[in-house]
């Protein structure tokens, strides 16, 4: 039957909602291979119905299957171009290794340009008025107070703080900081906000 | 086409429905499980994938034309007619509704329609309330697809309602995506 190495692939992306899987080099080449056979055998048909008139239809059956193969691995590429923005958001420029061995080469250029665009925009806001940039992802929730205290939940190390103290951040050691320079490790979950 | 890109969408269009060919179908004999012979024969009878089916129905002429999936029949509509909310949604259909909504074309009485929105209502009801009160939701019947996210999406909004109601201050926390990724690096090295 037609469309089945497309489907476990969908199925694949419905189930990790929350995470980016492992780019499935292997079963998109074996779709594509599948396309390929799909169309050189419709070619052939297609060529020979001046002949036999009755092969029309298996011509068109072939044609809907290749249609489905071709929705299918776009709707597989979009959702991961989708989280692979949300990447940018809250992994920030910078991924880490075990998450960017997830991405395909071309996954990773689009990674790239998409955080420089992002980065571009970014700079730009403000200038009419005299600043220079807004971190967009910075305060995604209004900040309740200016200090907050943060417990550390595994080894990040130096961490120099915008007034020049430099403080260690090992496991399990409370510190009092300023809101606005540590929400970004919250995120990262290399700190968690005590309350 | 609505929703080309939509994985809940090609998931809903590739459950199967009976459809009964129009023409005559050279080599195409593996589509019917049973047929012994390489050409598919017009009047064959055989469960096809609903892209399947609806591509093939909209060619001019259509080479199928297409039936009611069985739970959409007269004998499951009176079933779901007298008392939705005690159905198995679960096991019934994990996308009722959605196949339902392309199934409904096909019905010319328009009755699956009727049922559809019956069967919604009476249903909505009941998990809007289970949903609200803390405790009911794992009392309800087993749901379709749509409906567990929906609930879920509920149980969400609810809790968020009543935490800004008593000002509650939102400590920040690790983005959805990143903990995800732990949680899943974690489970891995267990299984190791």
């Amino acid at each position: 039957m037609f469309g089945e190495k497309v489907i476990e692939l969908i199925k694949e992306a419905e189930r990790n909602r929350g995470t980016l899987d492992q780019f499935n080099d292997e079963t998109i080449r074996q779709i594509i291979e599948e396309m390929h056979v799909l169309f050189k055998l419709n070619m052939n048909d297609a060529n020979s119905t001046t002949e036999n008139k009755s092969l029309w239809t298996t011509v068109q059956v072939r044609h809907s299957a290749l249609e489905r193969n071709k929705r299918c691995l776009l709707a597989y590429l979009y959702n991961r171009m989708n989280k692979i923005k949300t990447l940018r958001w809250e992994f920030g420029s910078v991924l880490p290794p075990d998450v960017r061995e997830l991405l395909s080469d071309g996954e990773y250029d689009w990674f790239s340009k998409y955080s420089t665009n992002l980065a571009t925009y970014m700079r730009s806001l403000g200038e009419d008025i005299g600043y220079h940039g807004i971190d967009l992802t910075e305060n995604l929730r209004p900040p309740k107070s200016l200090y907050i205290e943060v417990l550390c939940v595994s080894d990040h190390g130096k961490f120099e703080l915008e007034d020049g103290d430099v403080i260690m951040l090992k496991k399990n050691t409370r510190h009092f900081l300023p809101a606005s320079e540590c929400q970004t490790l919250i995120r990262k979950g290399i700190l968690q906000q005590i309350v | 086409m609505a929703n080309y890109l939509s994985i809940t969408d090609i998931l809903v269009t590739n459950e199967k429905v009976p459809c009964k060919f129009l023409h005559d179908l050279p080599k195409m004999g593996f589509m019917d499980p049973s047929a012994t012979e390489d050409d598919l024969k017009a009047g064959t009878n055989v469960e096809i994938p609903i892209w399947l089916a609806e591509s093939l129905h909209a060619r001019r002429p259509p080479l199928v034309s297409v039936e009611l999936p069985k739970i959409y029949k007269e004998t499951y509509r009176e079933i779901l007619n007298a008392d939705a909310c005690t159905v198995d949604m679960h096991k019934l259909g994990q996308y009722f509704y959605e196949l339902g909504c392309y199934i409904a074309k096909y019905d010319i009485k328009g009755e699956v329609a009727t049922t559809l929105i019956d069967t919604f209502k009476q249903r909505f009801r009941m998990i809007l309330s289970a949903s609200v009160s803390t405790d009911s939701i794992t009392a309800l019947q087993p749901l379709s697809t749509s409906e567990r996210d929906r609930t879920a999406g509920a149980v969400v909004t609810e809790k968020a309602l009543s935490g800004w109601l008593k000002r509650g201050d939102c400590p920040l926390t690790t983005a959805t995506m990143v903990a995800n990724h732990r949680k899943r690096k974690r489970a891995e090295m267990e299984m190791l």
